[in-house]
């Protein structure tokens, strides 16, 4: 049940993150592949966001 | 149709959490794809039927079906983003 909770969980963010990252990445008209630059910013957005995500825990619990 | 009655053989006075947990599972794989299409609909609506006409044209139906692959490729790329990149 646990696993199937944490699945869920991560299966949720992909799906947001992927929403977000689309609308940032790709500005175009969707091509018949991503170029390099698309796949990177894809890539990136995820891990910033991340990073972000860190940075957010570690002030907020410097303001409690 | 009733999803939830119990299954005739065995112990009908147990409640059979296996069946419960694929019940689960599955209803939460649909939320999952109706969920996706909904999202697939808005993005590619957005990105390909720029200037909405009297039909669908070629080259919207072909946008929407790049569109498409695309948008599940953007899914793998972000997915592996997040398991498989360098420790931060």
């Amino acid at each position: 049940m646990q696993q199937e909770k944490e699945r869920a969980m991560i299966n949720e963010m992909v799906a947001k993150l992927t929403t977000v990252c689309w609308d940032k990445c790709i500005t175009g008209t969707p091509g018949s592949k991503f170029s390099s630059s698309e796949q990177t910013c894809l890539q990136n957005c995820a891990r910033r966001y991340l990073d972000m995500s860190a940075l957010i825990m570690k002030r907020f619990q410097n303001m409690q | 149709m009733d999803s939830f009655s119990s299954p005739s053989s065995g112990s009908s006075s147990q409640f059979n959490s296996d069946a419960f947990k694929d019940q689960l599972k599955n209803q939460l794989a649909q939320a999952y794809a109706e969920e996706f299409l909904e999202t697939l609909r808005s993005k590619c609506f957005d990105k390909c039927i720029t200037k909405p006409g009297s039909s669908l044209s070629g080259s919207e139906s072909s946008c929407v079906s790049r569109c498409m692959d695309r948008y599940v490729e953007a899914t793998g790329i972000i997915s592996r983003a997040l398991f498989s990149g360098p420790p931060h």
